[in-house]
C-alpha cells in the first residue's frame, strides 16, 4: 500500500467518525441541548456579579458591563473547549466496552477525538442564541480591538480544547487501575471552578491567588481564552500566556499517552 | 390521621433506605465518591461568595457569618439532593428508558412512591450533615440563638423547600417518558442547585421571579437561613407552602398524564 493511499484512507476513517459523531449529536439533541445548558454557570455567575455591581458599584475593574462580557465569552469558550471523554473511558473500561474500540483499525482516543469534535457545530448552534440574548438584553460586547492579539485566540482555542481533553483522557485511563476515575475529574473540576475564572474572574480572586492561578492549567483552559478575547492581554503578556498553555497541552498529551500506554498493559492482564 | 397508604409508603421507602445503607455500608469507596466529593464540592463553592466579601462588607445584606448560615442551609439541601432525590431520579428514568417500569408498575404500592425510592446513595448525606454543623458552627460565632418561634418558622419553609425539591423533580421525571435520554437533566438541576447558594435578594427581574416561584430555591435555602436568623414573617411562610403545594399539584397531575401515555416494553 502506497503512503498516499494510506493517508487517505485514514481521512475517509476520520471523516466518517466525524459524521458518526454529527449523527448522534444530532439524534440527541435534546440531551445535547441539556448538556450545554448544564455549562449555564458562567450566566449563573453573570447575574449574581453583575446584580452585585449594579447595587454598589465596580468591583476591581468590573463594572455590570464588564462582567457580562466576561461570563458571556466564558461560556462560549466553555462550549467551544467542551468533551467528556472522561466519562466514556471511565465506563467504557469498566464494562469492557473498550475491547471492541480496540479491535477496530482506528486508536480509540481518536475515536473519542472526533466524536467530541463532531459534536461542537451542534452545540455552538444551541449555545449562540442564548449568548446573543443575554449580549444583546445588555449591550453588545467590546472585544479586543488589537487584530494581532485576536489573531492568536483561535490558536487559544484549540490549546484550551486539546488540553480539556487530554487531561480528561489521562483521569479516564486511570479507570484501568481504579473504577471510580471520574471521582478524581470530579476534584479537578471544583479546583477548575474557582481557579479557571469559570465563577469569578481571575484578577478579582484575594491574597495574591490570581497569581497563582494565572499559572496553573486551569486559567489555561479558560480564563486565558476569555481575557486574550477581551483584550485584558498586553500583546507581551498575551505570548507569554499562550507560551505557558502550550506548555500545559504538551504536559498533559504526555501524560494522556503515558496513562493509555500502562493502561492498556493492565486491561490485557485482565484478559480482556 | 395518617392513612393505610400513607403509612405504606413511608415503610416502602424507610426498607428501601436500609437496603441502601446497607449496600453503601459494603461499597465503601462510595464514602469518598458520593460523600467526601460531595462535601468538598459544597465547601469549595463558597469560593465565589468569599471573593465578594472580599470587595464589600456584605451581600445583599448578608455579613460574612450569615452567608455562611445559608451556606450550611445549602449543603443541607444539596446533600438530600445528591443522595436521595437525584439517585432515585435517575434510576426510574432508566427504567422508563428500556422499559423495566412494567416491574414496579406491577407492585401493589403507589407507583411513583416506588419511583421516588428506587434508589438511594446515603453517603451523600454527609454533606447534610457537615452543613448542619455549619448552620449550629455560625449562629453560635453570631451569638443568635433562635427562638421556639422562629425554629418553627425554619423547620416548616425547609420542608416546603424539600417539597418543592421532589415536585420539581417528579417534573422532569414526567419529561422522561417523552424524551427518553434526558438523564443528564439531573445533573442539568444540579447545576442550577448552585444558584440557591446565594441570598434571593442578589437576583432582580425575572430570575427573582423564577427563583421565587418556578424553582423555588429562595423556599430551599434563603427563607430557612432568615427563619434561623429571626427575619422571617408569618407572610413569607404561608407564600412559601402555597408554593410549594402548587408546585407538587402540578407535578401530580404531570406524573398522571405521563404514567397514561407509557406504552410500556412490549407493546
Amino acid at each position: 500500500m502506497s503512503g498516499g493511499g494510506g493517508l487517505r484512507r485514514r481521512l475517509a476513517v476520520l471523516g466518517a467518525l466525524g459524521r458518526l459523531g454529527l449523527a448522534e449529536a444530532a439524534a440527541y439533541r435534546a440531551s445535547l441541548a441539556v448538556w450545554v445548558l448544564t455549562t449555564t454557570f458562567p450566566l449563573i455567575a453573570l447575574a449574581l456579579w453583575a446584580g452585585i455591581a449594579r447595587a454598589g458599584g465596580p468591583i476591581g475593574a468590573y463594572g455590570e458591563a464588564e462582567f457580562v462580557a466576561y461570563f458571556v465569552a466564558a461560556f462560549l469558550v466553555r462550549q467551544l473547549t467542551a468533551s467528556w471523554v472522561v466519562w466514556d473511558l471511565e465506563r467504557q473500561i469498566r464494562l469492557g466496552e473498550l475491547s471492541v474500540l480496540l479491535l477496530r483499525p482506528v486508536h480509540p482516543l481518536v475515536h473519542h477525538v472526533m466524536t467530541n469534535l463532531a459534536a461542537l457545530p451542534l452545540r455552538l448552534v444551541l449555545a449562540l442564541p442564548l449568548a446573543i440574548v443575554v449580549l444583546v438584553a445588555a449591550g453588545g460586547i467590546g472585544v479586543s480591538t488589537e487584530p494581532a492579539l485576536l489573531a492568536l485566540v483561535p490558536l487559544a482555542l484549540v490549546g484550551g480544547w486539546i488540553l480539556n481533553f487530554a487531561i480528561q483522557a489521562a483521569i479516564g485511563c486511570l479507570a484501568f487501575w481504579w473504577q471510580r476515575s471520574a471521582t478524581l475529574f470530579e476534584i479537578w473540576t471544583c479546583l477548575f471552578v474557582v481557579l479557571s475564572g469559570y465563577a469569578v474572574p481571575t484578577s478579582l480572586l484575594p491574597l495574591g491567588l490570581d497569581e497563582v492561578a494565572r499559572l496553573s492549567p486551569f486559567h489555561a483552559l479558560l480564563g486565558f481564552p476569555v481575557e486574550l478575547l477581551l483584550g485584558h492581554l498586553s500583546p507581551a503578556e498575551a505570548l507569554d500566556f499562550l507560551a505557558l498553555q502550550w506548555g500545559w497541552v504538551i504536559v498533559s498529551v504526555a501524560l494522556a499517552r503515558f496513562a493509555w500506554g500502562r493502561g492498556l498493559r493492565a486491561y490485557g492482564a485482565y484478559g480482556a | 390521621m395518617l392513612s393505610a397508604g400513607t403509612s405504606s409508603s413511608l415503610g416502602i421507602a424507610g426498607a428501601q433506605l436500609r437496603l441502601s445503607a446497607l449496600a453503601a455500608l459494603e461499597y465503601r469507596v462510595g464514602f469518598w465518591s458520593d460523600g467526601v466529593v460531595s462535601v468538598l464540592w459544597g465547601l469549595i463553592g463558597v469560593a465565589p461568595l468569599l471573593v465578594a466579601l472580599d470587595h464589600r462588607p456584605d451581600v445583599a445584606g448578608w455579613s460574612a457569618w450569615e452567608l455562611m448560615v445559608l451556606t450550611g442551609c445549602f449543603m443541607v439541601v444539596s446533600g438530600i439532593y445528591s443522595a436521595l432525590v437525584q439517585p432515585a431520579l435517575v434510576k426510574s428514568m432508566e427504567h422508563i428508558r428500556r422499559g423495566t417500569l412494567d416491574f414496579l408498575l406491577l407492585r401493589p404500592a403507589d407507583p411513583l412512591v416506588l419511583c421516588l425510592t428506587a434508589e438511594f446513595m446515603p453517603w451523600g448525606l454527609l454533606e447534610s450533615f457537615v452543613g448542619g454543623a455549619l448552620v449550629v458552627v455560625s449562629l453560635v460565632v453570631l451569638g443568635v440563638a433562635p427562638s421556639v418561634g422562629d425554629l418553627g418558622g425554619a423547620l416548616v419553609v425547609f420542608v416546603a423547600g424539600i417539597v418543592a425539591l421532589y415536585a420539581l423533580g417528579i417534573l422532569a421525571l414526567a419529561v422522561s417518558f417523552r424524551a427518553l435520554r434526558l438523564h443528564n437533566i439531573t445533573t442539568l438541576f444540579e447545576t442550577l442547585l448552585d444558584f440557591a447558594r446565594w441570598p434571593a435578594g442578589v437576583f432582580t427581574g425575572p430570575l427573582k421571579a423564577i427563583f421565587t416561584f418556578l424553582i423555588p430555591f429562595a423556599v430551599m435555602t434563603t427563607q430557612p437561613a432568615q427563619g434561623l436568623l429571626g427575619r422571617l414573617d408569618a407572610g413569607g411562610i404561608a407564600t412559601a407552602v402555597a408554593t410549594s403545594l402548587v408546585l407538587l399539584i402540578v407535578a401530580r397531575v404531570a406524573w398522571v398524564r405521563a404514567l397514561r401515555s407509557y406504552t410500556s416494553a412490549s407493546s
